[in-house]
């Protein structure tokens, strides 16, 4: 009897422990998971890292980001035209806006031409998504990152200079009270001493870098130009459903008569329920 | 057998308590492990069916005559967890963390989701994204109930930019080196020391000396003993020792002593133990075990009013310009007649009261007021007091910024 005893206690001993080290690792695996998710800033990333550095150490951080074809929408002022890659040479430009699902990690190379007063003038910005959009089922293509290429940009990018732009998520809670454009959204000017991926972190989810200027193609071909031209899958233009007038308004029927009163509580529904 | 019996000495067969403490304790670090999940599946939370269940959203119950014949099989559930206005839901979220995910890209609007609305007056603890309906009884008591969260997903981008100046097509390189170097050749020169001082060794040398002796102490050679009060009369005793006790205030750190205190009372009450007789009339004494308190009040029982305000929208997913319809179903689910009900939406940052959109199917008096998130508070009051049984809806539209 005392060896049953015995044996008893010593399973029991190491079913504790079994159960101590599986049930203290899985919690610290859920806090740890949830903390790293909610705090995911890009503050330890130098400002200056090269065209998909920071989208291909996002890929590392996991979550359903690789093989993800994110929407965005290029934007551009009437008349300029922009051509994607393939197999590192340029394709037809095309009229702007331009949609298209892109890689997240990846570096799109893009030509811009047909700027307005500087006429024979291209420009070749790069796009890297950092980040993507989590949309509801059935709305994946409705929701594109906008890109917008603005003719001061553009302009800028012409004259030499070099043009960063963080695209991100505004953060709802903290959302400006104005209206957005449909022709640019809201952005701001981070100083040249700043890290805009850094800004853009503490205003919302940065989910795009667009890099305009600083580089012009070698003759001849260079992949390293084009990045290595990722794939990308063209998207039909998508116009804003216009809310359908409803002439003199709804017509609100009034609630259905009753002769007692409705229950006081789901408990209390169940019951009469039950009773009928 | 024998053998086995040799080596294993003996023990108390009883189980060791320290480790039944052990295995309560695992116990407890699993149970807080699962809490995560449990209490993604509270009233408000979502669901594993991927719908998410507000606390006061249900409809008017089913009955099975008006349940479709093809539907009795699926009844008990429906009983088990009311029909339930659908909100939307992202594909994937983080593990760990609530759904809908990532929050900024959702817009909440309705309930009553931080500071609590406290009814003492129409706007007081109305925040932005609230909404909450105030009502009266006919005897004069205040009813303050939020509606269900509405979440529209509506992503709105923003950008910074920041503008560099490159020298292009350049290449900088650092200095190779000095091309002249110019060293020193030699100390011109030398002077050398003519004289040194020369000097005095100590001649003694002082030493610190020990004490000698040291002193003792004696003690007096006698224990003296401290004797404790034996007993006390006329102040509290141990148990009674409670701030609710002493002073009539209720702290929450003494719950669990008060629970002890009067489940312990509470074995030893008889029924004729204490009568309370208000206004010649026998109280009736409400006991709760979680309260631990024990509350005499004279009432004739009133019915209860309870209203129950659902709000809805149009769409699940709006882009900045859009327009979308909310609705709110409110009904007096209670047994008392509501008067003065308003239903106050206090709109967010986001979104933007289309004027002259709201209707009501009562008739009521609308009007708006500038919120501190630079939108609109709509406030919508019922003329007619509300009878038990009756309901209706309030419907206006807004424009997502």
């Amino acid at each position: 009897m005392n060896v049953f005893f015995i044996g008893i206690k010593r399973t029991l001993s190491l079913t504790v422990a079994a159960i101590v080290v599986s049930g203290v690792a899985g919690f610290l695996s859920q806090v740890s998971s949830a903390t790293a998710q909610q705090h995911n800033p890009h503050y330890w990333h130098h400002p200056r890292l090269p065209p998909g550095a920071v989208g291909s150490r996002k890929l590392q951080r996991g979550g359903p980001l690789p093989g993800y074809f994110q929407p965005v929408e290029i934007k551009a002022p009437a008349g300029v035209q922009v051509a994607l890659s393939k197999a590192d040479c340029f394709e037809q430009p095309q009229d702007t806006p331009l949609r298209a699902g892109l890689l997240i990690g990846a570096v799109y190379r893009l030509k811009v031409t047909n700027i307005r007063l500087a006429e024979g003038v291209e420009v070749f910005p790069t796009i890297e998504l950092i980040d993507r959009l989590y949309t509801p089922i059935g709305h994946e293509w409705r929701f594109a990152i906008p890109i917008d290429l603005t003719e001061e940009d553009l302009k800028l990018a012409a004259e030499g200079k070099f043009i960063t732009r963080v695209i991100f998520v505004e953060d709802s809670g903290r959302a400006l009270p104005v209206r957005a454009e449909k022709s640019s959204e809201n952005w701001f000017e981070a100083a040249p001493g700043d890290d805009p991926l850094a800004v853009a972190d503490s205003l919302g989810r940065p989910v795009a870098i667009l890099r305009l200027g600083g580089r012009l193609p070698e003759q001849g071909p260079d992949p390293f130009f084009f990045f290595g031209s990722p794939p990308y899958i063209t998207l039909p233009k998508m116009e804003l459903p216009k809310h359908k007038e409803e002439g003199n308004g709804v017509q609100i029927l009034p609630p259905p008569p009753s002769e007692e009163p409705l229950p006081s509580s789901p408990e209390a529904a169940r019951k009469k329920n039950k009773r009928a | 057998m024998r053998h086995v019996m040799q080596r294993i000495p003996e023990s108390d067969p009883r189980p060791d308590p320290w480790r039944m403490l052990l295995i309560i304790l695992c116990v407890l670090v699993l149970c807080s492990c699962r809490s995560a999940e449990l209490q993604q599946k509270k009233p408000g939370g979502p669901t594993s069916a991927g719908t998410v269940m507000p606390a006061a959203a249900y409809g008017p119950p089913m009955t099975v005559e008006n349940c479709p014949a093809d539907e009795e099989a699926g009844l008990a559930e429906m009983e088990a967890d009311p029909p339930l206005p659908y909100e939307p839901q992202g594909p994937w979220s983080p593990p760990g963390l609530a759904r809908p995910w990532p929050p900024e890209e959702y817009l909440r609007d309705g309930g009553d989701r931080r500071r609590p609305a406290d009814g003492r007056s129409e706007l007081s603890g109305v925040e932005p994204e609230d909404a909450v309906a105030h009502c009266e009884t006919a005897d004069g008591r205040k009813l303050v109930v939020p509606s269900n969260e509405v979440r529209l997903y509506s992503p709105r981008f923003g950008a910074v930019r920041q503008v560099l100046s490159l020298a292009a097509n350049e290449e900088r390189s650092r200095a190779g080196g000095v091309h002249k170097r110019e060293g020193l050749d030699a100390p011109t020169r030398l002077q050398i020391v003519a004289a040194a001082k020369q000097h005095v060794q100590l001649g003694d040398q002082s030493a610190a000396r020990p004490p000698l002796a040291f002193y003792t102490r004696q003690g007096d050679g006698v224990l003296s003993e401290a004797l404790p009060v034996r007993a006390f009369q006329d102040r509290f005793k141990p148990y009674e020792n409670l701030a609710l006790i002493r002073y009539g205030i209720y702290e929450q750190e003494e719950a669990l002593l008060l629970a002890r205190a009067s489940e312990a009372a509470l074995a030893w009450t008889h029924n004729a133990a204490v009568q309370v007789i208000l206004d010649a009339t026998g109280a009736l004494a409400e006991v709760k075990y979680d309260a631990s308190l024990a509350v005499y009040t004279v009432c004739t029982p009133p019915g209860i009013p309870r209203l129950r305000l659902v709000k809805t929208a149009s769409t699940s997913a709006a882009a900045s310009g859009e327009e979308v319809d909310f609705t709110f179903r409110f009904d007096n689910i209670g047994e008392e007649t509501l008067v003065r009900v308003v239903i106050i939406d206090n709109l967010c940052s986001r979104l933007e009261y289309v004027p002259d959109s709201a209707q009501c199917s009562l008739e009521a008096r609308f009007s708006t007021a500038a919120n501190e998130d630079d939108s609109l508070s709509i406030r919508c009051e019922l003329v007619e007091p509300l009878k038990p049984g009756e309901g209706g809806i309030l419907r206006f539209r807004c424009r997502v910024r």
